[in-house]
C-alpha cells in the first residue's frame, strides 16, 4: 500500500491496520531525561498474545477547572489500545470535560486548566512543551454536532492529509477513497466529491467527520456522543463503524445511550460529579456493577 | 378583563404603534427617492455621463465627477479593507483573554461614530496641511478612515457567527492557528465580510465633509491624485447651492445617481448575506 509508506505526522512509521503488533512508541519530542519511566505496554504485551490489550493511555490524578470549579476531581484510569472504552455519566459529570483534555483542545479556551499527568506512549501530553498540533494530528476527535468544513466533500478530507504530508494527487486521491471507504460513506458520495460538504445529510456529515479524522492516520480516535445527533440508520452505521475501527485504534467514546455504551464498548467507566466511579469490561459494569451509583445509573434511576 | 384579554390588548396596541412607526419611517424614505427621482430623472442623459462639469449657463454632465468618487472611493476601500479585516480578526480570534482587545473595540466604536467632519479635519492637518494643497490621496486617505471603522466591525461581528464547534474541529486536526482562520474561519464567513466591505463602500461613496477639506473639488478633467479632482457629493452641494438652474438640474442628477449606487450596492450586500443562510 502506497500510503502506508509515507510518513505520519509524528515522523514515525504509520500504523499498520490488520496486525494486532503493537505500534511503536511515539515521541513527540525528544524525550526528557528525568522523567520517571511511564507505563510502557506492560508485561503482559507480547506481540504474539493478539488479545492482551495493550495500555495507550493511561491518567494520572488528572484535575480539571473551568475557572474556579473542579470539573474532574482526581481521575486515574487506563486506556487501552485496540479497545473500545466508553465514558458514562449523567449530564456534567464530565465526561465529554475529561475526553477533551485528551487532546488538549481544552487550551483554546484561556480559562481552563488542567494538572496531573496524562501519559500517552511514555510522554506526558500535559506537558506545555508538546506541540500540540503533532499531538493532536495523533489523536483524531469526533465531535457531538456534525462540523463539515465550508468546502467540498474532496477537500474536507484533503484538509488534513495536506497539512503534514505532500502528497501527488493520484495518492491523495487514494487516502481521500481509503477514508471515505473506512467510513462508510464513499458509495453515497463518490460521484459528487466536488459537491459542497454542507450538502450531506446530517448523518452523513458526521461520516464525513469521522473519514476526516481517519484520514490523518491518527491512534486515538476520541468520539463525543458522536450519534446524538443522528437517526436510528445513521447511529447503527456509526456503531458498525466504530466496530471496524477499533481494530486499529484507540477509541474512547463518550455517550449518553447506555445501549450504544453497552453495544460498542470493550470497557466502560461510569463518572459521577467529576469523579470516576467505577471503570471496568463493559459486561461487567452492565451485568454486575460493583458500585451503588452504577447499578442505579445503568437501570435508570437516576441520571 | 382577564389575563388573557389584556394580553390580546396589549399585543394589538404595540403592534398598531410598531408599524405606525415603521410606516412613519418608512413615509420620509419614500419621499426623499420619490422628490429626487422627479427632479433628477431630467438630469440623466447620455451628456450627463460624458460630458465634464460645466460652467453656468452651458450644458455639460458629472464625468469628471463620476470618476474622481470612483477612483476615490476604490483607493479609500483598496486601503481601508485589508486594515479592518485584519483588525477584526484580531478581534475575533485571538482578543480573547487579551487585554488589549476590548480597548480597541472601545475606540473602533468611536471611530465608528465619529463625525466625518472631524476625520475631515484631521486628515487636512494631517496631509494637506503640510503637503500644502488639496489633493485626490487626501481625500482617499479620509473615506479609508471611515471605511476601517466599518469593516472592523463587521468582520469581528461575522467571524463571531462562526460557531466555535468548527474552530475546534480543525484545531483537532491539528491545524495551526493561522490556517484554521485562513482556510476554514474565513470561508465560513467570507460572505458576511464581504457584505461589510460593500456597507463600507456605500457609507463612503457618499460622504461629502470629509472631502470638504481634502480634495475640494476640480470642474475640470483630472487624473492626477496628486491634485484637487472633482467628486459627486461636492458637485451636488455646490451646484445645489447655485442660483443657475442647469446647475440646481445637474445636482439633482448627481444626487439621484449617487442614491441609486448606494441603493444598489446595499441590496447587493444584502442579497450576500443571503446568499450565506442559504448555503448552510
Amino acid at each position: 500500500m502506497s500510503q502506508e509508506a509515507s510518513l505520519n505526522p509524528a515522523g514515525t512509521a504509520p500504523p499498520v491496520p490488520t496486525h494486532a503488533v503493537p505500534r511503536k512508541t511515539i515521541v513527540m519530542e525528544p524525550p526528557q531525561t528525568g522523567r520517571s519511566p511511564a507505563p510502557d505496554h506492560g508485561p503482559v504485551a507480547t506481540p504474539a498474545a493478539a488479545p492482551a490489550p495493550v495500555e495507550k493511555i493511561a491518567i494520572r490524578n488528572l484535575r480539571f477547572y473551568y475557572k474556579n470549579f473542579e470539573a474532574l476531581k482526581g481521575i486515574n484510569l487506563t486506556l487501552y489500545d485496540k479497545r473500545v472504552t466508553a465514558f458514562i455519566g449523567p449530564s456534567g459529570c464530565g465526561k465529554s470535560t475529561l475526553l477533551r483534555v485528551l487532546n488538549r483542545i481544552y487550551q483554546l479556551y484561556p480559562e481552563q486548566r488542567a494538572t496531573g499527568e496524562i501519559i500517552v506512549d511514555g510522554r506526558n501530553i500535559l506537558d506545555p512543551k508538546i506541540d500540540l498540533n503533532l499531538l493532536r494530528a495523533k489523536i483524531g476527535m469526533v465531535f457531538q454536532k456534525p462540523t463539515p468544513f465550508p468546502m467540498s466533500i474532496h477537500d474536507n478530507i484533503a484538509f488534513g492529509i495536506k497539512l503534514y504530508e505532500k502528497l501527488p494527487p493520484s495518492e491523495l486521491d487514494a487516502r481521500i477513497e481509503s477514508a471515505l471507504r473506512r467510513a462508510a460513506l464513499w458509495e453515497e458520495v463518490k460521484d459528487k466529491l466536488k459537491q459542497s460538504g454542507l450538502s450531506l445529510s446530517g448523518g452523513q456529515q458526521q461520516r464525513l467527520c469521522i473519514a476526516r479524522a481517519i484520514a490523518v492516520k491518527p491512534e486515538i480516535l476520541l468520539l463525543d456522543e458522536p450519534a446524538s445527533a443522528l437517526d436510528p440508520i445513521s447511529t447503527q452505521h456509526i456503531e458498525e463503524l466504530i466496530d471496524e475501527l477499533k481494530t486499529d485504534y484507540c477509541i474512547v467514546i463518550v455517550t449518553h445511550n447506555m445501549q450504544q455504551a453497552a453495544r460498542s464498548s470493550d470497557y466502560t467507566a461510569f463518572m459521577y460529579l467529576g469523579d470516576l466511579i467505577e471503570f471496568d469490561d463493559t459486561e461487567v459494569i452492565f451485568t454486575h456493577p460493583k458500585n451503588k451509583r452504577t447499578e442505579d445509573y445503568i437501570t435508570g434511576r437516576f441520571g | 378583563m382577564s389575563p388573557y384579554a389584556r394580553r390580546r390588548a396589549t399585543n394589538s396596541i404595540v403592534l398598531t404603534l410598531s408599524m405606525a412607526a415603521t410606516i412613519f419611517g418608512l413615509v420620509w424614505l419614500a419621499l426623499i427617492l420619490w422628490t429626487l427621482l422627479k427632479n433628477g430623472i431630467g438630469a440623466i442623459n447620455v451628456d450627463f455621463f460624458v460630458q465634464m462639469t460645466p460652467p453656468p449657463g452651458s450644458q455639460g454632465g458629472v464625468l469628471n465627477a463620476i470618476y474622481g468618487s470612483l477612483i476615490m472611493t476604490l483607493v479609500a476601500t483598496v486601503a481601508g479593507s485589508p486594515v479592518g479585516i485584519l483588525a477584526g480578526t484580531f478581534l475575533a480570534e485571538y482578543g480573547r483573554g487579551n487585554p488589549i482587545a476590548p480597548v480597541v473595540r472601545f475606540i473602533n466604536d468611536i471611530l465608528l461614530s465619529a463625525p466625518s467632519i472631524i476625520i475631515g479635519m484631521f486628515v487636512y492637518e494631517l496631509m494637506v496641511v503640510r503637503m500644502g494643497h488639496f489633493s485626490a490621496w487626501a481625500g482617499a486617505a479620509a473615506l479609508a478612515m471611515i471605511v476601517i471603522p466599518v469593516v472592523v466591525r463587521t468582520t469581528e461581528d461575522m467571524l463571531s457567527l462562526v460557531p466555535g464547534s468548527l474552530r475546534e474541529a480543525a484545531f483537532a486536526l491539528g491545524t495551526p492557528k493561522w490556517k484554521v482562520i485562513v482556510m476554514v474561519t474565513y470561508r465560513a464567513a467570507i460572505q458576511g465580510m464581504l457584505t461589510g466591505v460593500l456597507l463600507a463602500v456605500a457609507r463612503i461613496s457618499g460622504e461629502t465633509a470629509p472631502l470638504l477639506f481634502t480634495v475640494i473639488n476640480n470642474q475640470f478633467w483630472s487624473t492626477n491624485m496628486n491634485a484637487e479632482m472633482a467628486n459627486l457629493p461636492y458637485v451636488i452641494f455646490q451646484f445645489a447651492l447655485s442660483p443657475y438652474k442647469d446647475w440646481q438640474s445637474l445636482a439633482w442628477g448627481g444626487a439621484l445617481l449617487i442614491t441609486v449606487a448606494i441603493l444598489v450596492l446595499n441590496i447587493t450586500a444584502r442579497l450576500l448575506a443571503n446568499l450565506k443562510s442559504f448555503a448552510r
